[in-house]
């Protein structure tokens, strides 16, 4: 078998090797050179805009007031750029009147227009940057064309509108984002699209529940999600209405409602949902009746408590130790239910609370129960004898005694 | 016989160096592109989005730390000033002989207490679990130690109570926007990405001051300048090239986000390995794909981890030999794993990439070297043409170098000073004599230590971080 070197010698080294040795130098060079000229270019680039922003910034007042005429500027694309994102910093940071005054410079000089117009003509990378840049403007007249990004094949093209109207936080913008979703589906990941709502229906919470009824399976729980942070106290019927839905995710985002909104109704309702049987609505209930921060939630936290999963007797445990009663008469309550892992897990809670040296002190020295009471649940909470059976002489602290 | 052997071997040799260059260069041209996507998408982006969000899903951070007291300090407070809606820091003292759990202590007013601890995943006795009083959000897990990175994190694991958990090391530095950014393709599509890694920079000779980065500067010494190349040839070609075809098989233990119920379901880190990290992503690819489950790990270029490297020839043997070693059991492990349907682009590409060209790489350099000297001596080879095959080789390796410096200068350009980059773009050049052939030993050297039975883990000679800058 003749060497593979000597094959390709004889198609002649001059040939394909000093070819393939030009070729690789060639490239080097070209990486090196376009390294060299690419740092030239930038520094001259940022030397020119570092320029023309301080030079904006002097002048910023005459600017957005109109004293500077608006075609000075507005015809050189670098300048356009530079004021524009000079102007959507200051509507982020700027008070409402502010806001408004930066907003109306923007509509005046075309500023807004152009970037309509760009969300709407451009393709690619630069319909996203102006449809991000139009939801920074939170202007009404730009979602329109917000919604129509929402129609873009492209799926990075779709989350920039998303997250634009999401900027926008106005109720409009969560109706054609509703509209939409109505209309296509999920067809975004569900995370941008829940944030978009958020922060679009805090005004108007209603629209959620009017088009959740026509929804259905995974746009439903997202919808239900939405409403779980935005929900009203005065929502109170429909947000009993969800925690009886059908969909176990639903009903978790309704108690995760209740416990944010806290209605009239919440208490009651929650008190029912910590015998869901499914455990992340049972956890959700417990999480939420921790909110409610009133004693009356007490008996309904202990069921939790002692309850099969793990994570919803930690939340429990949690709830309990956030509570502003006593944390002895809690701890008796505790002890009551006889359930190491509830004993366990809310002592846990006490230390991480901070509590827990106080709960010591206060089994110690307190002198509203009976010494032997007192004693035994010093021993449990000190972890010296194991809960059981032989808590009970002593232990008199009914669960319900503790919220009356 | 003998100039049979020798022909075969180096037509051999030709092959594979040929195939592997093909390789090398498609991953470039993938990065390229990958990375020119990745800069437009996040002109359309703003992490503000993360941060405001009352769904961002909170993270635990486990920070594993064995004799750190110089620098445990300073790296935790970092840890908890890490700019997240939600961050929960676990570090785990995995029996440190030094004062690092006193350091922990002092600074942080620790207390002691009996929390539940229940061991969803093995890991060796945990002898006391402590919060801080001045900030709930860090708990530290004093354990005893068995010489395992991995059984430090399960132990931080056990205890962790978010959906995402991150793993860092503790002597290493995170950018305050660090998770922020490492979880842009997570939020994007919780339900397909599972995991994330960032980038691992070298932070030798960069100032460090109360845990924070304060300057980057390049390294003075050659070998930590050569280390500063590989990382960014690794990490900006490599992992981004294979983390876009779906197919990225490390996520460094240095700094990387997992979901963690399946890092639970999988069992944890495995003690019992040298390559944890390497380890845990090839069980999440097997589970997932055993699963038959839509899934993707991701690379994001942009969050960085500053970490100390070796600065002295042996600790950068020890490291690489070490590394080698684990990259050989993972791939022995989940040999069945190979040319098998049901795992897909991984048992297909992948594994067989990792063995081909990762594994063997060190044995088919020095043999080549070798049956070429051989080849000379007996003759048998063009001299001629060999010199200009060694040229061809050395400008094409320089190529994929200079190409990695350059994805630097496109995206991140973290070195700003011009005579740090014609240093880097210097050692591009240098780096193939001596220190290949000197790298290809050492890894060489982890093969044969693996096939006689040696994985422990001797530890590096390391600096501290706030002594390591200037």
């Amino acid at each position: 078998m003749e060497s593979i070197f000597r094959l390709i010698h004889k198609l002649g080294p001059a040939g394909i090797v000093l070819k393939a040795i030009f070729a690789a130098l060639v490239a080097d060079g070209l990486l090196l050179a376009f390294i060299l000229l690419r740092r030239s270019y930038r520094k001259r680039y940022f030397a020119k805009r570092d320029a023309r922003v301080f030079h904006f910034r002097a002048v910023w007042e005459q600017l957005i007031s109109g004293k500077i005429p608006y075609l000075a500027w507005r015809g050189k694309i670098f300048d356009r750029r530079v004021v524009e994102s000079l102007a959507l910093d200051a509507l982020e940071a700027a008070p409402p009147e502010g806001a408004a005054r930066v907003l109306n410079f923007l509509r005046v000089s075309g500023l807004l227009q152009t970037r309509i117009y760009e969300a709407r003509k451009y393709h690619g990378w630069q319909r996203r940057k102006a449809l991000v840049a139009l939801g920074q403007t939170r202007a009404a007249e730009g979602i329109a064309a917000l919604g129509e990004g929402l129609r873009d094949n492209n799926a990075e093209t779709r989350l920039a509108a998303l997250r634009g109207l999401g900027r926008t936080g106005l109720p409009a913008a969560a109706e054609e984002i509703l509209r939409w979703v109505g209309e296509r589906g999920l067809v975004v990941p569900a995370l941008p699209l829940e944030n978009a709502l958020m922060n679009c229906c805090r005004e108007r919470p209603q629209l959620v529940p009017r088009y959740m009824a026509a929804a259905h399976g995974e746009l439903r729980e997202l919808l239900g999600r939405v409403l779980g942070e935005v929900a009203t106290q005065t929502m109170d019927a429909d947000l009993t209405e969800m925690a009886g839905d059908q969909a176990p995710e639903v009903r978790a985002s309704a108690a995760r409602a209740l416990g944010n909104a806290r209605p009239k109704s919440a208490l009651p309702v929650l008190a029912e949902m910590v015998k869901d049987p499914v455990w992340f609505v049972r956890l959700r209930a417990t999480v939420a009746l921790g909110q409610l921060r009133t004693v009356r939630a007490i008996s309904a936290l202990l069921l939790a408590l002692t309850d099969s999963h793990r994570l919803v007797r930690l939340r429990a445990a949690q709830a309990l130790a956030d509570q502003d009663e006593d944390s002895s008469v809690i701890f008796a309550a505790v002890a009551h239910t006889e359930d190491a892992y509830a004993i366990d897990a809310y002592i846990t809670a006490a230390e991480n609370a901070g509590i827990y040296g106080e709960l010591l002190e206060k089994l110690r020295t307190g002198r509203s129960m009976e010494e032997e009471r007192r004693r035994h649940l010093l021993d449990i909470a000190s972890r010296k004898v194991a809960p059981g059976p032989g808590i009970h002489p002593g232990v008199s602290a009914e669960p319900d005694a503790v919220v009356s | 016989m003998m100039s049979h052997f020798l022909e075969w071997a180096n037509n051999g040799l030709f092959l594979y160096y040929v195939t592997c260059n093909l390789v090398y260069l498609s991953l470039l041209l993938v990065a390229f592109y990958t990375s020119a996507r990745h800069q437009r998408r996040l002109q359309s982006y703003r992490l503000d989005w993360i941060k405001s969000s009352p769904l961002s899903p909170p993270i635990t951070v486990l920070a594993p730390a064995h004799n750190e007291q110089k620098s445990i300090r300073a790296s935790v407070r970092s840890l908890l000033s890490l700019d997240y809606p939600q961050v929960e820091v676990i570090v785990i003292n995995d029996g440190s002989n030094d004062g690092t759990l006193n350091e922990l202590k002092e600074e942080f007013e620790l207390r002691q207490m009996n929390a539940l601890y229940i061991q969803e995943v093995k890991s060796a006795p945990v002898k006391a679990l402590y919060r801080s009083v001045r900030d709930p959000r860090l708990l530290v897990i004093d354990k005893d130690s068995i010489g395992s990175k991995a059984d430090a994190i399960n132990a931080g694991l056990n205890a962790a109570t978010s959906p995402y958990m991150c793993v860092v090391d503790a002597d290493s530095v995170l950018e305050p926007d660090a998770l922020l950014r490492i979880m842009v393709p997570v939020l994007s599509d919780p339900k397909q990405v599972i995991g994330a890694g960032g980038i691992v920079r070298v932070l030798n000779a960069s100032g460090v001051k109360g845990g924070r980065l304060q300057q980057v500067l390049l390294p003075r010494k050659g070998i930590e300048v050569v280390q500063v190349v590989e990382y960014l040839r690794a990490f900006l070609i490599g992992r981004e090239a294979w983390a876009q075809m779906n197919m990225l098989m490390i996520i460094s233990g240095a700094f990387g986000v997992f979901r963690t119920d399946l890092v639970r379901a999988v069992g944890g880190y495995r003690a019992d390995t040298v390559g944890e990290d390497i380890d845990l992503v090839t069980r999440l690819h097997r589970y997932l794909l055993e699963r038959n489950q839509k899934y993707r790990i991701q690379f994001v270029p942009d969050p960085v981890c500053w970490t100390e490297v070796p600065s002295d020839l042996r600790s950068l043997a020890r490291q690489r030999a070490r590394w080698q070693k684990g990259l050989f059991d993972v791939l022995w492990r989940n040999r069945d794993m190979m040319f098998r349907r049901r795992y897909g682009r991984i048992g297909g590409f992948a594994l067989p990439y990792l063995w081909l060209f990762e594994l063997f790489a060190p044995v088919v350099e020095i043999g080549g070297i070798f049956t070429i000297a051989l080849a000379a001596a007996l003759g048998m080879l063009s001299r001629e043409f060999f010199l200009q095959f060694l040229l061809f080789g050395y400008a094409f390796a320089t190529v994929i170098s200079i190409g990695s410096v350059l994805q630097e200068e496109l995206t991140y350009k973290r070195y700003n000073d011009w005579k740090d980059v014609a240093r880097l773009i210097g050692c591009c050049f240098l780096e193939h004599f001596p220190y290949r052939q000197m790298h290809m030993f050492w890894r060489l050297q982890g093969l044969w230590q693996y096939l006689r039975g040696d994985t422990s883990w001797k530890p590096l000679k390391r600096r501290g971080m706030e002594s390591a800058g200037v």
